[in-house]
C-alpha cells in the first residue's frame, strides 16, 4: 500500500483542524491589530513632537531602531520577566508594540518633514495656531506616507507574533511550536506548515485592507 | 472754524500727502541668532491707507523679512508695529494674521481641500456662519474671474498656475482684511499670464481699495503697480520712498538711480496710457475706393501710405504709391499693400504701444476703440515728447513743492 504524498495528507490535516486554525487566526489578527493600534499613537505622538527639532528627532529614531535590532526570542524571554506582563499575551503586546515602533516614527518624522513648507507658511500667514496646522494641514498632508509606516509595521508584526507562542502567546505561532514541539511524528510537518501558510495568508489579507484603508482615508485632492 | 477743523485732522493723519496711515512701523530691527549684522535694520515707515506700497530691492535686501515682520511670521527683535493706530506688537500673532491677507510666490493652497474649502478657511476660523461662508466663495470667486459652480468643489492640482494665483488671492480677502501682504504674488507665473494678471488686480484694487504691501524685486513691476515705492537697500534701509513718478524724475542718490536703471525714461511710459495723448490723424480711405481717389488722398498728404478700413471703420491694410503701382491690375485694395500691424486700444499704456511698434517695426500705432473701430494714430514723435513733457511737469512740480516747503 503506497503511502499517500505529504499534500494529500496536509489537505486531510486541514480538513480535521481549520476550525481551530481559524480561530488562531483570529486570536493571532486581533494581537496584531492591537499592537499596531498602540504602536501607531505612540509612533505618530513621538513623530510629532520631534519632527521639528533635530536632537529629540535622531534620538528618538536611534531608540526605535535600537528595538528592532534586539533578537525576537531574547526580548520575549526579558519581558516574561516582568512580573506584569508574565508569560502570555501581554508581554507579546509589549514587544510587539516595540518592535512595531520605528517604521511609524521614521515615516512620521519624513512625512512630515516633507510638507511643502509653502503651504504651511500659508497657513501660518492666515493666522492657524500650531495645532491647528498640526491637525488640519501637516498631518493630513503625511498621511499618506504615515499609513506607508503603519502598513510595513503590519506586516512586520504578523511576523514576529507567530513566534510570541514561546512565551505561550496566542496565534499561529501554536501550530509551529507544536509542530516543533513533536518533531518525527506524523503531524508535526503538517502543522508547521499549517502555520506557516496561515501567517502568509493574514498578511496578504491585511495588505488587501490597508489598500482600502489607503482609498477611503487619503483626501481625494492629494491622490 | 471749519478751516480749523479740515487742518486738524489733516495732521491727525501726519506725513503722506495727507492720508490717513494704516501701518506704522517704528524702529523696526530684526537680528537673527548667530549673524552679525541684523538683517532690518531701524526701519520706521508709514503705509497709507488704501494704496499700494511697493517694497522693492535687489535680493537679500531684507524686504521680504521687512514683509514678514509686519504680520510677525517673522518676530521683530525691536521696534514697534501699529496697525490703525493699535500697537500689534505684543498682541497675539494670530488673531493679527486673521487680520490681514497673505499671498505668497508659491501661493501655498492646501492640496488636500477644496477651492471652496480653501478661501473658507480664515472665515471658518472666524467664527463665520456656513452661509455667510457659502456666499463669500461665490462672491470671491466671481471677483477674480472664475465660475464659482465650476470651480468651487475642484482641488488645486486641477488648476492652472493662473488660477490657483487668483484662488490664492481670494483666498487672502476672505475675511475681507483692510490690509493685504503680498510676497512677489506674480513671480512664479509665465510672464503673458502675469501681465494679465497683474491688469486684473490692479482693476479689482480700483473697488477693493486694500491697504497692499507688495514685495517684489522687479521694477517694472513695482512701476506699475504701486502707488507709492520704497526702494530698499541692505538691511532695508530705505533709500527711497515715493511715488513711482518722482523715484523715476528725480532718484534720490545713485543707487536708486543704479536701480532703476537706465530705461528709466523708458519706464516712465508704462505710467501714461494712450488716452491720455493727443492722438493724430491719418489719411484714410474706405475699402471701396477707387485707385484715383487713392492717390488724390496720398497727394494731398504730406503721407507715404493711406489706411485702408473697411465699412465698420475697422483698419484693413496700409497702401502706399508704390503698392498701386506694382499691383495695377484691378485687384481690391484690401488685397494690396501691408497687413495694419501696431494696433492699440485706448487704454493701453504707451511703453506697451512703443512695444508694439518695434516688434512690428512702423514708426505708428493704430488706436481703436473697444469695437476696433479706426480712432486716430500714436507716432514714435508723440511718444518722444510725452517723455519729455512728463519730465519737465515733474520737474516743475517737485520745484513747487519745495517752494511750498519753505513756506512751511
Amino acid at each position: 500500500m503506497g503511502e499517500d504524498s505529504w499534500y494529500s495528507s496536509f489537505w486531510t490535516y486541514l480538513e480535521f483542524t481549520w476550525e481551530n486554525l481559524l480561530e488562531l487566526a483570529l486570536a493571532h489578527s486581533i494581537i496584531v491589530i492591537l499592537s499596531v493600534a498602540i504602536s501607531t499613537v505612540i509612533g505618530v505622538g513621538l513623530g510629532m513632537a520631534t519632527y521639528r527639532a533635530q536632537r529629540p528627532r535622531e534620538l528618538v529614531l536611534a531608540v526605535t531602531g535600537t528595538f528592532l535590532t534586539i533578537p525576537s526570542l531574547a526580548l520575549f524571554t526579558l519581558l516574561i520577566q516582568v512580573p506584569v506582563l508574565g508569560l502570555g499575551a501581554p508581554s507579546v503586546v509589549v514587544a510587539l508594540v516595540l518592535y512595531g515602533l520605528l517604521p511609524i516614527v521614521r515615516n512620521t518624522i519624513v512625512g512630515l518633514r516633507e510638507v511643502d513648507p509653502s503651504v504651511v507658511e500659508s497657513a501660518l500667514g492666515m493666522g492657524m495656531s500650531r495645532w491647528k496646522r498640526l491637525l488640519r494641514i501637516e498631518l493630513p498632508l503625511a498621511w499618506p506616507v504615515v499609513l506607508t509606516g503603519v502598513r510595513v509595521s503590519t506586516l512586520l508584526l504578523i511576523g514576529i507574533a507567530a513566534i510570541g507562542a514561546y512565551i505561550n502567546g496566542p496565534g499561529l505561532g501554536e501550530e509551529i511550536f507544536g509542530g516543533l514541539g513533536n518533531l518525527g511524528s506524523a503531524s508535526a510537518l503538517n502543522q508547521v506548515l499549517a502555520g506557516t501558510l496561515g501567517v502568509i495568508v493574514l498578511a496578504v489579507l491585511f495588505d488587501l485592507v490597508f489598500v482600502a484603508i489607503f482609498r477611503f482615508t487619503i483626501p481625494k485632492g492629494i491622490r | 472754524m471749519t478751516d480749523t477743523e479740515a487742518t486738524d485732522t489733516q495732521d491727525a493723519g501726519t506725513a503722506t500727502d495727507g492720508g490717513k496711515i494704516q501701518i506704522r512701523l517704528e524702529n523696526l530691527s530684526k537680528r537673527f541668532p548667530g549673524q552679525r549684522d541684523p538683517a532690518v535694520d531701524d526701519l520706521s515707515m508709514d503705509i497709507p491707507e488704501g494704496e499700494i506700497v511697493i517694497f522693492v530691492g535687489p535680493s537679500g535686501c531684507g524686504k521680504t523679512t521687512t514683509m514678514k515682520l509686519i504680520n510677525r511670521i517673522i518676530e521683530p527683535t525691536s521696534g514697534r508695529i501699529f496697525l490703525d493706530g493699535e500697537d500689534v506688537t505684543k498682541t497675539n500673532p494670530d488673531l493679527l494674521r486673521r487680520r490681514m491677507g497673505y499671498v505668497i510666490q508659491q501661493i501655498g493652497l492646501f492640496p488636500h481641500v477644496t477651492i471652496a474649502n480653501n478661501i473658507a478657511t480664515v472665515p471658518k476660523m472666524l467664527g463665520w456662519k456656513p452661509q455667510r461662508i457659502s456666499e463669500r466663495i461665490d462672491e470671491l470667486l466671481e471677483m477674480v474671474g472664475m465660475d464659482p459652480g465650476d470651480y468651487r468643489n475642484r482641488y488645486p492640482k486641477e488648476l492652472s498656475g493662473g488660477q490657483r494665483q487668483r484662488v490664492g488671492v481670494a483666498r487672502a480677502m476672505s475675511a475681507d482684511p483692510d490690509v493685504m501682504l503680498m510676497d512677489e504674488p506674480f513671480g512664479a507665473i509665465d510672464p503673458i499670464t502675469r501681465d494679465r494678471l497683474q491688469n486684473e488686480f490692479l482693476r479689482l484694487q480700483e473697488q477693493i481699495k486694500k491697504t497692499i504691501i507688495f514685495v517684489t524685486h522687479d521694477i517694472d513691476e513695482a512701476i506699475k503697480m504701486g502707488d507709492r515705492i520704497a526702494i530698499l537697500r541692505e538691511q532695508s534701509h530705505i533709500a527711497q520712498f515715493d511715488t513711482p513718478e518722482r523715484i523715476l524724475v528725480n532718484p534720490a542718490d545713485d543707487f536708486v538711480a543704479d536701480f532703476i536703471g537706465r530705461g528709466a525714461s523708458l519706464k516712465r511710459l508704462s505710467l501714461s496710457r494712450v488716452r491720455d495723448v493727443e492722438l493724430h490723424q491719418w489719411p484714410t480711405v474706405p475699402d471701396g475706393a477707387s485707385r484715383d481717389e487713392v492717390r488724390r488722398v496720398l497727394d494731398a498728404s504730406n503721407k507715404s501710405a493711406v489706411l485702408v478700413l473697411d465699412d465698420q471703420r475697422r483698419p484693413l491694410r496700409w497702401v502706399n504709391a508704390d503698392h498701386l503701382h506694382r499691383t495695377d491690375d484691378g485687384r481690391a485694395l484690401s488685397e494690396i499693400g501691408l497687413s495694419p500691424e501696431a494696433v492699440v486700444q485706448p487704454n493701453a499704456t504707451l511703453s506697451d504701444t512703443l512695444n508694439e511698434m518695434l516688434s512690428a517695426r512702423y514708426s505708428t500705432a493704430i488706436v481703436v476703440d473697444s469695437s476696433h473701430a479706426y480712432q486716430g494714430i500714436v507716432d514714435i514723435d508723440t511718444i518722444n515728447e510725452t517723455v519729455r513733457s512728463l519730465r519737465r511737469a515733474e520737474r516743475t512740480r517737485l520745484e513747487g513743492d519745495d517752494l511750498e516747503d519753505r513756506d512751511d
